[in-house]
């Protein structure tokens, strides 16, 4: 089953490109919106091009004429990923469609409408939803809609919009530093919590995170609070979700809003010394131990 | 500057209970303002007092919001003031029905400049009711931003994107939702708590929220991935070499 019609909605080419064949899965003619465009879309039958905001602008500026767009061509279903950008732009747009954006888990084509599911309870829980009204706006996380083969009719249409007058300015665009972090790309994780010490004892997850292979991760405090570890390598409810081979919690309490970011990880294996810790409740081995006599033990013998 | 933060009450996940039919056992979960939120309040108290103005809380919600420790935990994290807006009707809202009745909350509070809002709400994180609520006063609106600096009669704001920083001039006024890691929510003292009761707390009534954007057909506890359970515990060169073991045994190791 699938509908009529889908609109991705991207702020900047790069933004979530693999939406288009996504969303071939929903609805028969799949188009799109693409700030900054200079070719077609892979996957979409339409590409309407809008020019790259002028110098200080943002994409999201261009959200009232978006929306004024989408309603005008009778899209039906309007998609946008999940970076920060794309995020803003939803809500703008949504806003002036007069309904939320919806972030989903999963969306498919039941019957006549779409059936969405969605976290709750700080990912307790699931919902199961059906847009009430058209269009509905998704917010889509890369992975949630499978990509489909074809390739889209490839047309494209210029359009011309202005941004909104607004009291933002953009003075500057630096890069952001350190090391590119992708845990989502991870087979193996570390994740450190709380049972460190001292920032210099990562050391020893640094050294065990080298000796399997894995990415190095972290809970919240560690991140946010104490800054031991850049904000990209938090696995929670407002950081990453991830779905590796093997997730190796190592001091780590194991609090509902941290196991919810890796509780899909294939194997769970949790080092802490307190034997009451959530955490052994949610992993498949548990090791009652103090972090500081286990790593060094631990990363000697797997480098033998 | 007048800055008003927004807040929602959650029930606290870790006293979620999980039936074996996978429905939830909400009854042992008290009503708290959202993890989150704390930074929102800390960077409102900031802001007024680097720019000799106030911090007032903002929540919308159902009669969890009438319990007086939720409103005094909320003051005493540094609010000067605060408005409830609680109804039976108004629990349990979507993003745009929550940016629909803040809106009109908001348009009953005299000169507010900036409206902050958290990350995300500890319960959903859908992270769109900022944006939905600068969409619909049709004010500058950010999300993502983790820096926010006066600068006169605008602020200068940072906002990490993927792979870069936008430091971005906003002019008020504005509506940003903020970062969970913009800074370190205060822990009230003895001193907070005891002033908090003497802070004021206002009721609004009689606002409405538009019709929910879906219909909800079902809500059940995520299916947990079946977990081994295994423990061990002793001598450690002996539970490191179980350890070792296990890891051969699942591939984990190389």
């Amino acid at each position: 089953m699938s509908l009529g019609n889908a609109w991705v909605v991207l702020p900047n080419p790069a933004a979530a490109a693999g939406l288009a064949r996504g969303a071939r899965g929903l609805a028969d003619e799949v188009n799109a919106v693409v700030v900054g465009a200079d070719a077609a879309l892979p996957g979409a039958d339409l590409t309407v091009a809008v020019p790259a905001p002028p110098v200080g602008a943002l994409a999201e500026g261009y959200a009232a004429s978006i929306a004024e767009l989408l309603q005008a061509r009778g899209a039906q279903i309007v998609l946008l990923g999940a970076d920060v950008s794309s995020r803003l732009l939803a809500g703008l747009v949504a806003a002036r469609l007069g309904t939320s954006a919806l972030t989903v888990q999963g969306v498919a084509v039941e019957g006549d409408g779409l059936v969405v599911s969605r976290t709750a309870y700080a990912g307790l829980a699931t919902t199961t939803e059906r847009p009430a009204g058209s269009p509905a706006v998704l917010v889509v996380a890369p992975g949630v809609l499978p990509a489909q083969e074809e390739a889209g009719a490839g047309r494209v249409e210029h359009v011309d919009m202005a941004p909104a007058p607004e009291p933002l300015r953009v003075v500057e665009v630096r890069p952001k530093a350190g090391e590119p972090v992708n845990l989502a790309a991870a087979t193996r994780v570390v994740g450190v919590g709380r049972g460190f010490a001292d920032e210099a004892d990562l050391r020893l997850a640094r050294e065990l995170a080298a000796a399997l292979g894995a990415e190095l991760a972290c809970s919240r405090p560690l991140a946010e609070g104490l800054g031991w570890l850049p904000t990209e390598r938090y696995v929670g409810v407002s950081g990453a979700t991830i779905r590796p081979d093997l997730y190796l919690a190592v001091g780590v309490s194991g609090q509902v809003q941290h196991m919810v970011g890796v509780n899909q990880a294939k194997v769970i294996v949790a080092i802490n010394k307190d034997k009451n810790a959530p955490v052994f409740g949610q992993a498949d081995l548990g090791v009652v131990g103090d972090l500081y006599d286990v790593l060094p033990a631990l990363t000697n013998a797997l480098a033998r | 500057m007048k800055v008003v933060a927004c807040l929602k009450a959650a029930p606290e996940a870790e006293d979620i209970g999980t039936r074996p039919d996978r429905t939830l056992d909400l009854d042992k979960a008290a009503w708290k303002i959202g993890t989150y939120d704390l930074n929102t309040i800390e960077a409102a108290r900031v802001l007024a007092d680097e720019t000799g103005g106030v911090a007032v809380g903002l929540s919308v919600g159902g009669p969890a919001l009438a319990s007086s420790k939720l409103r005094k935990d909320a003051l005493s994290r540094g609010l000067d003031e605060f408005v409830v807006v609680s109804d039976e009707a108004l629990a349990d809202l979507d993003t745009f029905q929550t940016a629909c009745v803040l809106r009109d909350a908001l348009a009953g509070i005299d000169g507010v400049d900036l409206v902050l809002v958290g990350a995300g709400s500890s319960d959903v994180y859908a992270q769109q009711v900022g944006n939905e609520l600068g969409a619909l006063l049709g004010v500058a609106t950010l999300n993502g931003v983790n820096k926010v600096t006066p600068a006169g009669d605008h602020l200068v704001v940072e906002r990490p994107l993927e792979d870069a920083v936008q430091v971005i001039e906003v002019g008020l006024p504005a509506v940003l939702s903020l970062t969970s890691g913009i800074n370190t929510p205060r822990i009230p003292g003895m001193r907070d708590v005891l002033a908090a009761g003497k802070r004021p707390t206002t009721e609004v009534s009689g606002l409405s929220a538009p019709a929910p954007s879906t219909d909800r057909t079902s809500l059940l506890a995520v299916e947990q991935v079946e977990r081994a359970h295994r423990v061990v515990d002793g001598d450690t060169a002996d539970v490191v070499a179980q350890l070792v073991d296990y890891l051969n045994s699942v591939g984990g190791a190389r």
